[in-house]
């Protein structure tokens, strides 16, 4: 694969704070995650780890304003989201949900065409940067061979590859994705996040979810791990990522070794912990 | 140096400077072809039955043009009639590719959750029960509004899913059918035979004033949907898509979902309720257009032709009975939908 | 889980309340024979007219309600048992409509007798439940209750637009079929009721000895054939049943929707959804709801008369919404 052309990472691209203030998240009934403050490292890949519920999800549904908050605020730019007209957020803010779903009998290229609309307007329905973004956001991919293939023919990798492209079209500088490698196999996975690294090495800034610490480790800058709705630990992988909080967010002991290749650490030996759980 | 990907082939682009449209090919090709086979259907119609008359002549009839007894005969009779057929089969067939977008599910139109019969219940009452100087026409819109905003709200707490939906809209539109018939059973039997057409669906000596104000109904609500489409065109995507590419979900569904309730409405002050087009129309046209984007336009067109075929059929196929229009839909439309639904699988997105 | 009643409990205060809503249909009319006439009359002291009216015209009327609400009580059981929905009712999935429709075809054919209505009426509700059990056994279709619905409203939609075809065709059915069309007890011959007992007994005798299976095909289809029963064989003898139990009241009185939806939604409530329970409750609320919606079509417009059809939609539709906004639907 190549580098990322300039293109797609040009112009809006100056770094983006996004932080979250406060943040208080819930749904009808239980408060998921309160008074939680957090800033994402611009032109870094941010991975948020941590047990089932605690959390991860919905607060990166908070950060791309899926979800509204109960207190607090999220700010882009030092301006509340939410008070962004959501046209100006998507601009700046890429997303790709877990349950991303498109209609049927959309290829690739159509797909990826709709990330464009955002910057496109009535009587601007199509201009010659918009195609010269969708042929780079292909390339990136590396989909041009299958640009015009239906979505539903393509293997999971190749299709969470469209809509990430899709997400690249956007050229915003921020990209956030919820958990972009489940349920794909080991090669796809590696796929997905090798992608995700090159997008980084552009310039974008990017938060994802992710499910499994030892690729958390090797392919994020900065791990952010959250439990019962609140941040333990933040920083460099290798700083924050011992046996101890690995203990205390998933209730298992474990040995961590180092990655021959990336020196990160990898989560090994895994045992039941003896020792009760909070919570 | 990346390669360069396949151009836009099913699109045509127009540019002006800084300004572009994009035209879809085939979606545009469906169009013309559909106003054509408008205008010829249009033409035969008008022409169909009267002596000596041929299709050429009685377009410029209707532009009037021609002898005095033909005259006679297009304008006064035949265009009003095709014209409430025309608009109201365009009105159908826009507000069911609205609702089926906007509820992400092919079965869903105005006629299924229960719009048609709101409508036709509140605008049987302005006939029959209430007597009242408001038109047919206001009422229906009031009673499709009711139904529309009670099937929504009543949906909304037993969860999003699309079924739930539907037959809380299918009984929505038993208790309006069922008060159609209490105040019929009400009512005196020249005002029950007043509102007998409301209740079938039929366009058979409709009030050209309600025929007018759905023409200009139309005016407005076509490009108003036109200018939609491209917001509808990501709500066919999950929610959460939609959101991130700055679609401002809450408002387009409401927008879309006025929209559909006043062409509905409209609608079914002229013909009554003749639901089943807000079905097949829309599919119709997703079909022709190769299952391209949301065809509000192409859906408006196909539902004008199934309308004034219908209509045309349901005149002539047991002459000198004349059969109403709903009728004719129904029996078309029934199996259509028995069909879609049980091919579908668990999966339905228009 | 609410609070249950025992089933002799419940059974006791539905009889109680059926003997109440009978005196009530005797006692109350649309007409002028007012209440103290009309116990005169049922005690013997009243004049001709009034105890023509009470005890011909009333009394036929109070009968073929319990007969029809017996009927369409114990069909929408055992309709709902076998097909595991709680949504399933012989008006929403069309086995009204194939009754009613084919009605209108058999006059419309030249067939006249009344009692001949009651075979046809019971192939055309055969004819509906034939397509309840494809739908249901399809992958995919059976297993939601929903489309399940969806697909009885459109094949209703279908027979309903063929029958008003068959009356705009040919004016004497529609005069004939006017009042039947939309489901009414009133005025209907006098022998009606002979020849319906006859449908309602085989019906529910088909049905008897179908209720253990159905309980065990409750716990589902595997778990059934383990216990010993024929899954297959059970759902054809509850269709055949719930078709001669829709035919007879179709035939008798018109297609009337809702009540085989209201009627298992009470019973379930009050003792639990076992078919066991619920099918004998449900022979006794049947009749109750029926005469209950009859006696009220009659008071809410005096001097005129409701068709009873309306009052039914009036109570079944909140409840069909009631039961699809539930937290879940409940698995039958």
């Amino acid at each position: 694969m190549t580098s990322l052309p300039t293109l797609l990472t040009d112009g809006s691209c100056a770094a983006v704070r996004l932080e979250a203030r406060g943040l208080s998240m819930g749904y009808a009934h239980s408060q998921v995650i309160e008074h939680l403050d957090l800033l994402i490292p611009p032109g870094q890949v941010t991975a948020i780890v941590g047990p089932n519920g605690c959390g991860k999800s919905t607060l990166l549904a908070g950060l791309s304003r899926l979800h509204k908050p109960s207190a607090g605020a999220v700010l882009l730019d030092g301006k509340a989201i939410a008070s962004l007209p959501s046209r100006e957020v998507a601009r700046r803010l890429a997303l790709l949900p877990q349950d991303a779903s498109a209609p049927d009998g959309l290829s690739v290229a159509e797909l990826i065409r709709f990330g464009r609309q955002p910057h496109q307007s009535l009587l601007r329905q199509w201009s010659e940067q918009d195609q010269a973004i969708v042929d780079a956001a292909l390339a990136a991919a590396d989909l041009l061979e299958l640009a015009e293939r239906p979505l539903e023919s393509m293997s999971g990798g190749q299709r969470q590859r469209a809509w990430i492209a899709m997400a690249i079209a956007q050229a915003t500088p921020l990209l956030l994705l919820d958990e972009p490698t489940s349920a794909l196999d080991l090669g796809h996975q590696i796929e997905v996040f090798e992608l995700i690294r090159q997008l980084a090495a552009a310039g974008k800034t990017i938060v994802m979810v992710v499910h499994d610490l030892s690729s958390a480790c090797r392919y994020a800058d900065h791990l952010v791990a959250m439990h019962q709705g609140q941040i333990i630990a933040q920083g460099a992988p290798s700083d924050v990522v011992t046996a101890e909080l690995v203990e205390r967010l998933y209730g298992v002991r474990c040995v961590l070794l180092q990655d021959p290749l990336s020196a990160t650490p990898i989560i090994a030996g895994i045992q039941r912990s003896t020792r009760p759980t909070e919570g | 140096m990346p390669r360069i990907s396949p151009p836009l082939t099913a699109h045509c682009v127009l540019r002006l400077g800084d300004y572009s449209l994009l035209l879809h090919r085939r979606s545009s090709t469906v169009a013309l072809f559909l106003c054509l086979a408008l205008l010829l259907s249009s033409a035969w119609i008008l022409a169909f039955g009267a002596n000596g008359l041929t299709p050429w002549a009685a377009l410029r009839a209707a532009f009037g043009q021609g002898e005095p007894m033909q005259l006679l005969l297009i304008r006064e009779l035949r265009v009003p009639r095709l014209l409430s057929g025309l608009f109201s089969g365009a009105a159908l067939g826009a507000a069911g590719c609205l609702l089926q977008t906007l509820a992400r599910n092919r079965l869903a139109t105005p006629g299924v959750i229960g719009i048609d019969n709101g409508a036709t219940a509140f605008a049987v009452a302005s006939i029959v029960a209430v007597p009242t100087s408001l038109a047919p026409s206001a009422l229906a819109l009031s009673g499709a509004a009711t139904a529309a905003v009670l099937t929504f709200a009543l949906a909304a707490g037993g969860g999003a899913r699309g079924y739930r939906f539907i037959v809380v809209g299918i009984a929505i539109g038993a208790l309006f059918g069922a008060a159609t018939n209490l105040m019929l059973a009400r009512a005196d039997i020249d005002a029950a035979n007043a509102a007998y057409p409301w209740t079938v669906g039929s366009l058979n000596a409709r009030p050209s004033q309600a025929v007018w104000l759905l023409g200009g109904g139309l005016l407005l609500g076509l490009p108003a949907a036109k200018l939609l489409v491209r917001a509808l065109s990501l709500m066919r995507f999950s929610d959460s898509v939609a959101i991130g590419l700055g679609v401002r979900l809450r408002l387009m569904r409401v927008l879309s979902l006025l929209l559909c309730v006043w062409l509905t409405a409209l609608a079914v002050a002229v013909a009554g309720p003749v639901g089943l087009i807000a079905l097949v129309a829309p599919e119709m046209a997703r079909h022709l257009c190769a299952r391209h984007g949301v065809p509000v336009l192409n859906a408006a067109l196909c539902g004008a032709l199934l309308m004034i075929l219908a209509d045309w059929l349901g005149r002539h196929l047991l002459a000198p009975i004349e059969i109403p229009v709903g009728i004719i839909t129904a029996i078309v439309g029934a199996p259509y939908l028995l069909w879609i639904l049980l091919r579908q699988s668990s999966r339905s997105s228009p | 889980m609410p609070s249950r009643l025992s089933l002799p409990r419940a059974l006791g205060l539905a009889a109680l309340c059926l003997l109440a809503l009978i005196l009530a249909s005797l006692l109350l009319g649309a007409g002028d024979v007012g209440l103290w006439a009309s116990l005169q009359a049922l005690l013997g002291h009243a004049d001709d007219e009034a105890r023509f009216v009470v005890l011909q015209l009333r009394w036929a009327r109070t009968e073929l309600a319990l007969l029809v609400g017996l009927a369409l009580g114990g069909a929408g059981v055992l309709l709902q048992a076998v097909t595991r929905n709680p949504l399933a009712e012989p008006g929403l999935l069309g086995v009204s409509a194939g009754a009613s429709f084919a009605v209108v075809l058999a006059i419309n054919l030249g067939a006249s007798a009344a009692s001949l209505h009651l075979g046809v009426a019971t192939l055309g509700a055969l004819l509906g439940c034939t397509l309840v059990l494809l739908v249901t056994q399809m992958r995919g279709v059976g297993e939601d209750p929903v489309r399940l619905v969806l697909a009885g409203a459109a094949f209703s939609g279908l027979l309903g637009a063929l029958s008003s075809l068959l009356l705009l065709w040919d004016q004497r059915t529609a005069d004939e079929m006017r009042f039947w069309i939309i489901g009414a007890l009133a005025g209907r011959p006098l022998d009606t009721l002979s020849w319906s007992l006859p449908g309602l007994l085989l019906g529910l005798a088909v049905a008897l000895p179908l209720i253990r299976p159905l309980a065990a095909l409750a716990l589902g289809e595997r778990v059934a054939s383990g216990l010993g029963h024929h899954p297959q064989l059970t759902r054809l003898g509850t269709l055949l049943a719930v078709a001669l139990l829709v035919g007879t009241a179709t035939a008798a009185a018109g297609p009337i929707g809702f009540i085989g939806l209201i009627v298992p939604y009470i019973a379930r409530r009050l003792v639990g959804s076992d078919i066991r329970r619920t099918l004998g409750l449900s022979l006794l609320l049947g009749p109750c709801v029926l005469l209950f919606a009859d006696t009220l079509s009659r008071l809410l417009v005096r001097p005129y008369e409701l068709p009873v059809g309306v009052i039914t939609a009036f109570v079944g539709a909140p409840i069909l919404i009631a039961v699809i906004r539930g937290h879940r639907l409940p698995t039958l």
